[in-house]
């Protein structure tokens, strides 16, 4: 809301400069969002709250100045009162207002004027102009005034221009139409309130009058209306209609009920006082649903209660006196009516606000709440989430944060046809929930990527979602170096079995044991992975995610450079450690006696996996076989075709006692002849 | 090496100056040996040369002559012999490496900023004994508004734009309310929680009072990508419900907050303000980090920087949660983790956070 600081001074009495008024309101409620000079004046520009539409004004905020300055307010009520009273007793001509809907239009406060239109004085219109409003002609300009300096929205009708003449406020009728004073056909609804004549709609109630009863040039005689609306249907037809108006915002965010009269006799004031006309009759006030203000007990201790702050009674009489509240002691606190403009005040904690407000927050103590029991626990997917990164951090890869909704083309690879998407997106580009962390990674790997990093790894611990919940993920993205370049050497391209064991180690974490294998049904793991470098990984008989090389269809979606390999993996993280199972563990004892270690080199078939040979032997073995680790695998060069030689290194181990030699080898022989027997394993 | 051809004309003393300009560029044991060869080797060498010229040289000559190659070879020897030692003085030892070439660095990696304070700001409450909570990203409209004060109409859902679900999805579990005004019936989820503040209503209804807690999570609004907005970004949500909070125990807390996040003596004001969920409001400001309150383009000249919103928990929030007005008090807050890494590092483009650039991301740590 902007206000001229002069205009503001017609009403409280303040020496201090338009900086200083500023700084201190913005600590009572009305923070100042900018500050121009305007010549001689300055214009001072306040955020007001949704909860003070007495604030777009300039006597809403001329009294604010007041209270906070401990200054007289010269309220403008106290003026027109009497005024308007006089002028309701008044004779002339007269107009019929009939209300068809009170509950939507509880007040509606009409008087006709003789007019001769033309431009207002200068000093009106600068100062709507500086306030924003651009000057029409003069009638226009004293509603608008009269908003500005009141706020309480005003219009004027063109009487020769009503049918009747007369005024009905009645619901709009199926399909009944208005061209709006924008020049816009609009088509309205029964849920819409309109005023009309004798025969049509000549505006819509609190948002726009109609273009047919227009005030213009050859206007001789007006109808003048100050009224109250309610605020939710003038902010469903304003929202319906697309049509936002100075008057709609104020009705919607409550008018003051009991200010029509007061706006009708300024206005009536100032017509008379531009020269553009006076009044040709009285004030008509229809006013079905009277208003009663509610009163409010303040107990005293509330106050010191809510803030932590004492306030001296008599400053808290002060406050709410000043700022137009009707306070009256009782036995400890006070009884208290809120004014028809604090459409906010409803309860003794929003009196308690004007307190706190105006005696100031600056005065706050600082303190701490008392414990009076120890705190809940933590979701324990914090402490989780946390250990799953340390150990992503810890093998190299950075932490990615990408927006949780994507483009419908890249959540469908992942998705399962069912996608959670949103009604109104800002964009095709956030468009559908991830189905999966991997498009953010994969897109991150490309910004990489295309601005100069050959190694990226990258991961993100966040939501995914689907059409049965939400779930926590790990997913991550590697291409490039295993390792950073050295000058040892040693340099090779990260490949299956880093991801593998990122994931692996990941498991580890939580003493998790996974299976990385292939689907049981013969199917793909994953229709975004490259078949034959790509698993997937389950915990027991549950799938907790799966890993491999995306195919390149799925990195150059995303402008990953072509030819890069990335990997990439996806761990349902609920699913590999539940939040809040158990973490108890138990020491192990130290072994007492020494492990004896056997190695032995095999030739078998290259089509062996691994974990057959290993599977074979662990089924056969005795006890004291701790381990079996793979430890060289070599194709080429006296290795004949279609055989690799395999390297294992077995580790034999008693908690009783110390293994003989001979045990051992006969244990190792026996192994290697069982490997002969179900494998064609040759021992080299 | 400079060398000048053997000329035993010019005479030891000036073949002496020669031979200390030689020796000074002479740094490995193989550039002291050639020294050896060139100027006292028993032939084609400067003292040699000077021998045979001395072979021919009169009486007189041979006297001066014999004893200046004399004292040219006792020099040349000794000088030698003291660079030899100050070589093998600085000799690598056997097996030795180059500790001056690059060490095998592990790769490790860097934390995104904003889980850094997220982290940050969990560890501060925690240590104030709050528990730390996550939640659903999905709500319904009841918790993200109905019970925050915010009915159907109210024009305070304008203050938050909300991004819809097409087709509402049911919760995968449903407790039904046991107090306060929670619909008994599971409610349809419908949209992307605007704030965290839903959370307070999903715990109120879960715990009885005493409550204290902090919320940390994404959040989701219909703004469009620009400096400072972006559509998703997160939110820390404080709540604490007792006999006897106040809003100056709200100071307090959010004092010592911005201290550990900001640095101590870090100075914080209360501005009133409003928020249909607490009542009083307060919006609060740190004095600004750039220029420290003399006024400058990051503060708009004011010397504040706004860091988040808050109150005293609205009385009808708590009847919603079943929570009786006139027996607790509450306060809650809501602050950007976004703008506080802003503000924090000096970072001017929100949408930085979510690039994922790791030339920015590897600028704040692990």
């Amino acid at each position: 809301m902007k206000v001229l600081l002069s205009w503001v001074r017609e009403f409280v009495d303040v020496d201090e400069s338009a900086e200083a008024i500023g700084r201190t309101m913005s600590m009572r409620g009305l923070a100042l969002e900018g500050l121009e000079p305007a010549g001689s004046d300055a214009l001072l520009d306040f955020d007001v709250t949704a909860n003070r539409p007495d604030c777009l004004s300039i006597t809403g905020i001329a009294r604010e100045i007041a209270v906070a300055y401990g200054q007289p307010f010269r309220a403008p009520a106290a003026r027109l009162a009497p005024l308007a009273a006089a002028a309701s007793a008044a004779s002339g001509a007269t107009l019929p207002i009939t209300i068809e809907a009170p509950e939507l239009c509880s007040r509606y406060v009409g008087a006709i004027a003789d007019v001769t239109i033309g431009p207002s004085p200068a000093w009106m219109a600068d100062r709507l102009t500086a306030c924003g409003v651009r000057p029409i002609n003069n009638v226009v300009d004293v509603t608008n005034y009269v908003l500005l300096e009141i706020g309480h929205p005003m219009h004027a009708f063109d009487h020769a221009r009503l049918d009747g003449p007369a005024i009905v406020v009645r619901p709009a009728r199926p399909g009944e139409s208005i061209k709006t004073l924008d020049g816009k056909p609009r088509t309205l609804s029964p849920d819409m309130l309109v005023i009309a004549d004798a025969a049509r709609a000549s505006a819509i109630g609190g948002v726009m009058g109609g273009a047919e009863s227009e005030v213009a040039g050859g206007t001789r005689r007006i109808v003048f209306e100050a009224a109250w609306f309610k605020p939710q249907s003038v902010r469903a037809t304003s929202r319906k209609l697309g049509l936002r108006t100075e008057a709609s915002m104020r009705f919607e965010r409550g008018a003051d009920i009991t200010a029509p009269p007061l706006a009708m006799a300024r206005a009536c004031e100032l017509l008379q006082q531009i020269g553009a006309g006076q009044a040709a009759g009285p004030i008509i006030d229809a006013y079905p649903r009277r208003y009663e203000p509610a009163r409010i007990w303040l107990p005293q201790p509330r106050i010191a209660g809510l803030l932590g702050m004492q306030v001296a009674n008599d400053e808290v009489r002060r406050i709410l006196e000043a700022l137009g509240f009707e306070v009256s002691v009782g036995d400890g606190g006070w009884w208290v009516r809120a004014p028809g403009w604090r459409i906010d005040v409803h309860r003794d904690v929003d009196l308690v606000e004007e307190v706190g407000r105006h005696h100031g927050f600056e005065h706050l103590p600082t303190t701490f709440p008392g414990v009076q029991q120890a705190p809940s626990p933590s979701d324990p997917r914090i402490t989780r989430d946390g250990r799953v990164r340390q150990i992503a951090l810890g093998s190299g890869f950075s932490e990615a944060i990408s927006f949780a909704f994507i483009e419908a083309r890249y959540a469908e690879p992942f998705g399962d046809g069912k996608a959670v998407t949103l009604a109104n997106p800002l964009s095709e580009k956030f468009a559908v929930m991830r189905p999966s962390l991997v498009p953010g990674v994969i897109a991150a790997v490309g910004h990489n990527r295309r601005h100069g990093r050959r190694d990226v790894q990258l991961f993100e611990i966040g939501t995914r979602f689907a059409r049965s919940g939400e779930e926590r993920v790990l997913a991550l993205a590697w291409t490039g170096l295993a390792t950073p370049d050295h000058w040892s050497g040693g340099r090779r391209d990260a490949d299956f079995f880093d991801m593998k064991g990122v994931v692996e180690a990941v498991a580890a974490q939580f003493d998790v044991t996974l299976a990385v294998d292939l689907p049981a049904d013969g199917s793909m793991p994953h229709r975004v992975l490259v078949p034959g470098r790509a698993a997937i990984v389950k915990r027991g008989d549950r799938v907790v995610g799966w890993l491999g090389q995306l195919r390149s269809e799925v990195t150059d979606a995303h402008d990953v450079p072509a030819n890069d390999v990335v990997w990439a993996a996806e761990v349902a993280l609920d699913v590999l450690a539940p939040a809040g199972a158990s973490t108890a563990k138990r020491a192990m004892p130290l072994p007492r006696y020494p492990a004896t270690v056997r190695d032995i080199a095999l030739l078998v078939d290259e089509s062996l996996s691994a974990a057959i040979v290993r599977g074979t032997i662990r089924s056969h073995a005795p006890e004291t076989l701790v381990s079996v680790v793979e430890f060289d695998r070599y194709q080429g060069k006296g290795i004949p075709d279609g055989k690799v030689s395999l390297a294992l290194r077995l580790t034999f181990q008693s908690p009783e006692r110390t293994l003989t030699d001979a045990e051992v080898e006969s244990a190792t022989t026996e192994v290697v002849e069982l490997l002969a027997r179900e494998a064609g394993a040759v021992r080299r | 090496m400079t060398t000048t051809t053997i000329d035993p004309a010019i005479g030891p003393d000036r073949a002496r100056a020669l031979f200390d300009e030689e020796l000074s560029s002479a740094r490995t044991d193989a550039a002291v040996q050639a020294l050896r060869n060139r100027w006292i080797a028993r032939q084609g060498s400067w003292v040699s040369a000077f021998m045979e010229r001395l072979a021919q040289a009169t009486p007189e000559e041979k006297k001066q002559l014999g004893r200046g190659a004399n004292e040219l070879k006792k020099h040349v020897e000794a000088a030698l012999a003291g660079r030899e030692q100050e070589l093998a003085a600085t000799r690598r030892p056997a097996g030795a490496v180059d500790i001056t070439l690059p060490g095998r660095a592990p790769r490790l990696g860097y934390r995104h900023p904003l889980s850094l304070i997220r982290q940050e700001v969990g560890e501060i409450f925690s240590r104030l004994g709050y528990q730390v909570l996550e939640g659903p990203e999905i709500e319904d409209d009841y918790h993200n508004f109905e019970a925050l004060n915010m009915p159907t109409e109210h024009p305070a859902r304008d203050m938050q734009d909300t991004l819809y679900l097409a087709e509402p999805l049911m919760p995968a579990s449903y407790e039904p309310p046991t107090r306060g005004r929670a619909p008994l019936a599971p409610q349809p989820l419908t949209l992307l929680r605007t704030h965290t503040s839903a959370m307070q209503i999903r715990e109120m209804e879960r715990q009885e009072p005493p409550v204290r807690l902090v919320a940390i999570g994404p959040v989701y609004r219909r703004d469009n990508l620009d400096l400072t907005h972006t559509p998703m970004f997160h939110q820390v949500e404080g709540l604490v419900v007792g006999r006897g909070v106040t809003l100056a125990d709200l100071k307090g807390t959010l004092t010592s907050m911005a201290a550990s996040l900001f640095g101590s003596g870090q100075e914080v004001r209360f501005r009133p303000s409003f928020f249909p969920y607490t009542e009083p409001s307060a919006e609060v400001d740190i004095r600004c980090i750039r220029c420290n309150g003399d006024g400058c383009a990051m503060c708009k000249r004011t010397g504040w920087l706004e860091i988040l919103g808050s109150g005293m928990v609205h009385p009808a929030v708590f009847e919603f949660v079943g929570y009786d007005p006139d027996e607790v008090t509450g306060f809650a807050f809501g602050m950007g983790i976004e703008r506080v890494a802003l503000l924090k590092w000096g970072v001017e483009d929100i949408r930085l956070f979510y690039e994922n650039d790791l030339r920015f991301l590897e600028q704040f740590g692990r």
